[in-house]
This record gives C-alpha cells, sequence and structure tokens, in this order.
C-alpha cells in the first residue's frame, strides 16, 4: 500500500480522506491557501503545504504547486476529493507525467464522461437510455431555441463540463433562452474554466436516483446499491438516502446492470456513481457519470459496510477488488443531510462568518462528517459546506426520528444553516411518505419561515443571557480593582528547581 | 427590570420580577414564567421553565444574540439599544440609497457607469460568493453618482458599490 499521500481538497472531505488513510497506516500531505490557514484539515494532516492566496485559481485549482507539494513531500499519490480538481483530465495527465497515481479514473475517462456530449453518445451506444435532447454543444441562443421545441419546454441548459449544480439554468420558454445561456455559460466559465453549454429536457416530476460503482483495473466491476437523491435547491443536493423509498427489487437490478453496463461502456476504473432520472412512470434515463467520490457516499457505505476511500486507494495501488456483486447487500437505512453556511429563508444564499459555538451530535447511528470547528471563520471563496450529518438505522422511520434528533442536538452558532428547514422537511408528510421528487422543496417549501413556537424561551435565554454577562463584567471589574496578588506584583519571577 | 426584545418583526416586553439566585419570573404578554437556570459554559445555559428543563445555546452577536433551542434559531435584538443606534446613525443625505452586497463577495462585473440614468429593479452590479453569482439592482429609478467598484474588488456588506441618486422624489400624498 501506499506510504504516503497527498489530499488535494479542504474542508470535510479532506478530513474523510484522512481518516481512512489514519486506519490504514498511510500518512497524509494537506495543502492549504490563505484562507485556510487554520483549517481543520491542516490541523489533522501528517503534513501540510502552503499554496498560495485564497483565491482557488492560486491555490486549490493550482495543478503544479499541487503536484510540487506531492513530489517535495514524498507523497506517492494524491486523492482530488470532490470538486476543484476532481473531475480535471489535464491534471490527471499531468500526474501520470510527474509519475505520481491519481486517486480516481483515468484521464481519458474522466474526459470522455466529464463532456456530458461524449458521455450521452456513449450510453446511446451501449444502449443505456439517455434523456432526450442535444448531442452535441451550441452556442446560438436561436439554435437552443428550435431545439427546446422539439423536446417540448421547459428545458435545461447545461454546462458540458458541469457538475455540482453550477452551470445549470431552467428555461421555461423561448424569452428567457438568451439570458439563461449566458448565465450559465459565464457560471461554466468560473466555475471549471469551459463555457460551452448544451440542451436537455427538464422533467418537472421526476427522481434523481443514482447507483454507485466500484472498477478495478482487472475488469471487475460491481455496483454498490443506489442512493436517491431528489431533494434538491438550486440543483443542489441536501438530503440523501438509501435504499431509496420506490425502487422495486426489479427496477434495482435493471439499474444496477445499466449502472455497470455504463461503467464498463467508458472504460471506468476507481470509485465512481451513475446518475439517473427516473421518472413517474418508473422509466429511467440516463444523466451523467460522476467520476469521483460523491458527497453523498456515506449513505452506501452505512448500509454496505464498506469503506470507499480505502477502496479507492487500493483500486488505485493496483489491487483486485476483494469483493464481488453477490457480497454486496443494504443493511437498513441511511440518510444525510448536508449542513451549509446559506440562509433558507433568504433562497439559501450563502452565510459566511465565524462559526461562534458548535455543538455535534453524537449517539449510535449518527455519523457527522465535519470540517469546521468553534472559532473558525468560513471562508467566502469557498463552497459553504460545513459538515454532513449521516444516521443509520433499520427502517426508514427509524432513520428518519433518528436524524429529526440529531439535527435538534446540532448546535451551530454565528453562521446561518439549514438545520431548522431540514427538521421541518423531515417532519413533512410527503418526506414521510416518500414522495419526493427534484422539485419538492419548490413545491411543498418554497414559502418556508421558521417555526417560532419557543419565541418565548428564546426571549427568556436573553434575558438569562444578559444577566450572566452583567454578573461576569462585574466579576471582572471588581477583580481590576482587587489588592494585587503576589503573582501580579512579583514580576519575573520563576519557580527555581 | 423591563426588557423590550424584537424577534423578526415582533417586539415584545418582557417584565422580570423577583429576581433572586438564578431564579426568577419573567412575564410575556399575559404568561408567567417561573425561571430557573444553570450557565453550563460560555454558550450554554441549562433553562427550566414551568418545571421544564430545556438546553439553549447562545451566541452575542454585537447587534443582537443568536439563541438556538432543540435545532432552532432566533436571532433576539434589544429594542431599545436597537433606537438608539438608530437615531445616532440617521445623518442627512437619505436620498442616496445603498447598493450593497448581502454578504461578502467578490465583484463579477459592473453594469453601470457613472451619470447612467437607471431604472428600479436594473442591474447595476454581479456580485459572487461562494461560487454564487448575485445581481444587485437598483433599488428606484435615478442617477449613478459613483460607482466606487471595479471588477476583482472583494466587498463587505454595508459597503456601498454604486452611489445612486433618486431622480424624482416620490411625491407623499398629505392627508
Amino acid at each position: 500500500m501506499f506510504k504516503k499521500i497527498l489530499v488535494a481538497n479542504r474542508g470535510e472531505i479532506a478530513l474523510r480522506v484522512i481518516n481512512t488513510c489514519r486506519d490504514m497506516g498511510v500518512k497524509t500531505v494537506a495543502v492549504y491557501s490563505d484562507a485556510d490557514k487554520k483549517a481543520m484539515h491542516v490541523l489533522a494532516a501528517d503534513e501540510a503545504v502552503y499554496l498560495g492566496p485564497s483565491e482557488p485559481s492560486q491555490s486549490y485549482l493550482h495543478m503544479d504547486k499541487i503536484i510540487d507539494a506531492a513530489k517535495t513531500t514524498g507523497a506517492e499519490a494524491i486523492h482530488p476529493g470532490y470538486g476543484f480538481l476532481a473531475e480535471n483530465s489535464e491534471f490527471v495527465e499531468k500526474c501520470e507525467q510527474q509519475s505520481v497515481v491519481f486517486i480516481g479514473p483515468p484521464a481519458k475517462v474522466i474526459k470522455d464522461l466529464g463532456d456530458k456530449i461524449t458521455s450521452r453518445k456513449i450510453m446511446v451506444n451501449s444502449g443505456v437510455p439517455v434523456t432526450p435532447g442535444l448531442t452535441s454543444t451550441e452556442a446560438d441562443a436561436d439554435v437552443m431555441i428550435v431545439e427546446a421545441e422539439k423536446v417540448g419546454y421547459p428545458v435545461l441548459i447545461k454546462a458540458t463540463a458541469g457538475g455540482g449544480g453550477k452551470g445549470i439554468r431552467i428555461v421555461n420558454s423561448s424569452e428567457e433562452m438568451a439570458d439563461a445561456c449566458s448565465a450559465a455559460s459565464r457560471e461554466a466559465v468560473n466555475a471549471f474554466g469551459n463555457g460551452e453549454i448544451y440542451l436537455e429536457k427538464f422533467f418537472t416530476k421526476a427522481r434523481h436516483i443514482e447507483f454507485q460503482v466500484l472498477a478495478d483495473k482487472f475488469g471487475n466491476t460491481i455496483h454498490l446499491l443506489e442512493r436517491e437523491c431528489s431533494v434538491q435547491r438550486r440543483h443542489q443536493k441536501i438530503i440523501e438516502e438509501t435504499p431509496s423509498s420506490v425502487l422495486t427489487p426489479a427496477l434495482r437490478e435493471e439499474m444496477g446492470k445499466a449502472a455497470v453496463t455504463a461503467a464498463r461502456a467508458s472504460g471506468y476504473v476507481n470509485a465512481g456513481t451513475v446518475e439517473f432520472l427516473l421518472d413517474e412512470n418508473n422509466n429511467f434515463y440516463f444523466l451523467e457519470v460522476n467520476t469521483r467520490l460523491q458527497v453523498e457516499h456515506p449513505v452506501t457505505e452505512m448500509i454496505t459496510g464498506v469503506d470507499l476511500v480505502r477502496l479507492q486507494l487500493e483500486i488505485a495501488y493496483g489491487q483486485e477488488l476483494t469483493i464481488s456483486q453477490e457480497d454486496i447487500a443494504g443493511r437498513g437505512h441511511s440518510i444525510e443531510c448536508r449542513i451549509y453556511a446559506e440562509d433558507p429563508e433568504n433562497d439559501f444564499f450563502p452565510s459566511p462568518g465565524t462559526i461562534t459555538f458548535l455543538k455535534e451530535p453524537t449517539g449510535p447511528g449518527i455519523r457527522n462528517d465535519c470540517g469546521v470547528y468553534s472559532g473558525f471563520e468560513v471562508p467566502v471563496d469557498y463552497d459553504p459546506i460545513l459538515s454532513k450529518l449521516i444516521v443509520h438505522a433499520q427502517t426508514r422511520e427509524h432513520a428518519i426520528n433518528k436524524m429529526i434528533k440529531a439535527l435538534k442536538s446540532y448546535i451551530v452558532l454565528g453562521v446561518k444553516t439549514p438545520i431548522d428547514f431540514l427538521i421541518d422537511v423531515l417532519q413533512s408528510e410527503p418526506f414521510v411518505q416518500g414522495e419526493v421528487f427534484t422539485d419538492f422543496i419548490e413545491t411543498h417549501f418554497s414559502d418556508w419561515k421558521p417555526d417560532m413556537s419557543d419565541a418565548d424561551l428564546a426571549r427568556i435565554a436573553f434575558v438569562v443571557d444578559e444577566m450572566c454577562s452583567n454578573r461576569k463584567a462585574k466579576r471582572v471589574a471588581s477583580a481590576e480593582d482587587a489588592i494585587p496578588t503576589p503573582w501580579q506584583t512579583l514580576g519575573n519571577w520563576r519557580q527555581g528547581g | 427590570m423591563e426588557y423590550r426584545l424584537k424577534i423578526n418583526e415582533e417586539t415584545l416586553p418582557v417584565e422580570v420580577e423577583n429576581d433572586e439566585e438564578e431564579k426568577f419570573t419573567a412575564v410575556i404578554g399575559k404568561n408567567a414564567f417561573d425561571v430557573s437556570y444553570t450557565t453550563v459554559n460560555d454558550h450554554c445555559i441549562h433553562l427550566s421553565v414551568n418545571g421544564q428543563g430545556v438546553n439553549v445555546y447562545v451566541s452575542d452577536q454585537g447587534d443582537g444574540k443568536i439563541i438556538a433551542i432543540k435545532g432552532k434559531s432566533y436571532f433576539v435584538q434589544d429594542a431599545d439599544l436597537l433606537e438608539q443606534n438608530k437615531t445616532r446613525k440617521k445623518g442627512p443625505g437619505s436620498d442616496l440609497t445603498e447598493v450593497t452586497p448581502p454578504m461578502p463577495a467578490v465583484v463579477i462585473a459592473v453594469a453601470v457607469g457613472e451619470g447612467d440614468v437607471v431604472e428600479k429593479g436594473q442591474a447595476v452590479v454581479i456580485v459572487s460568493a461562494m461560487k454564487m453569482e448575485t445581481t444587485l439592482v437598483a433599488p428606484f429609478n435615478g442617477t449613478v453618482q459613483k460607482v466606487n467598484v471595479a471588477e476583482g474588488d472583494k466587498v463587505m456588506p454595508g459597503d456601498i458599490l454604486v452611489d445612486i441618486e433618486k431622480n424624482e422624489p416620490e411625491e407623499e400624498i398629505l392627508s
């Protein structure tokens, strides 16, 4: 196994990777920018290398600096986490040239699948159903309008290099097309350095269901069941769970097979995720392959009992998969909630700032993959994810209740979080019934307001805190007035011995 | 002792009676609460209210306190203090209204120049924070007096990015 690897990421995912490395006895090298000098991943790693200014292009996206850091510290491999350089084929090529192992798929696979157009073509050729839409990029909004009329509004304008909800716009009519195209393109340039866009049909009533796949270098490819990720805001998932409440065993098997076919057709190696849309009639369509470890991978780990990061390292090191499809069985139910620094009352706007107090939930079946601490300043420069709260229980109902309990004991002060919003979603009738579609938030929670039932208690707490801080201030003041103790008057006195 | 405490837009008086060591009665509206408390640490207070125990978490933000109770957060402000601060801050030049980012951000584009006539709702500056773009719009019809930022600048809430002067003050109906 590798002796030492470099983790080219920050926040909770860097911590997640470092954790498994610790389990395996693999040393870790963290990298960081100006904004992250005191970030948790820097404090947790065996070594840390400073990259440069907070601006991602000068630090976490700077390929040469990162590869240099690996070379200088003697790290044999680089784990990219998710985001940043995780799906950048140029970076993988550079790693290959410099004889540093990239823990992920080969450059060509990332290139093919990262380009939504190429990946759609691969799937069509191997018989995996895809969503209706373009199979080539298009810069002309007028041509987009013609296509949109063919598949029917609403449509999605998507960055071909996209991911993570960035560079996507919904278009409901031809008038909105030009603005949507330029906005999606500009966002894509900023996020991925490539502004190319295409069009596909937007299903208003659909579920987002994805399959975890694993493939080694010996041609063994398996799937590790599904994750249902339909609850999204701004096209970004906030609640994920497994198993999905709508998949029958037969449909699960069929989709699982399609996922394995998709992985094989693209020559996939390492851990990846095949995303599907499932419409109301249980027809599924290939969306894309995420060629990285997903944010929501922990729910799969909870029900299958595997450590995906460990398997990623083993595959990258050249080992053969030790598990086969028959070994994979889901036990119980797992749910993940993403805790971002954001304001659910104000369209989930990012809410950077200093975390003045943090208390993580604990207990049986509760896991919190967290990248922050009390006193940490959440930088404006990066994705505002703070942590992922994951629960595991015997049934979906138990998992929901466990998650609500965990959220209620999760205290994050100083920045806004969606904790109260998530509690209301989990308690809502449609969620409890498993009636979750990608429009869930817009349909049921678009004018959500926080519950004010404990406002009296909050006012009482304010008064108590005032009383306590007045008392504290008085104590400090009277201590200053008091006769100086020998400790204050002795000056540079030192104990002998 | 009486406090006037504001949560969202609702300000209610809180009357504190029988203040003893770590015990008092709070009267809010028609309701009286028997309160006893233990401070666990700087941010955690264990309250017993009418015999029911609950842990509350507090962060003093200067202009108010964030209070977290059972997964819900409240921002509680002292209305008397707020009024004092307001009168202090208010000054002349109230025709100039602010175009300011809702959060720390980076300027992506400036869509107007000095002397431009803008309509209410027209995009004036696009900022980005945490990879998300936000368009800041003109708060009313007016003329751009001054552009204070350029592309790439880091800006904070309260920073005035563009000064706009109202063209026609809206006529007030006098009764």
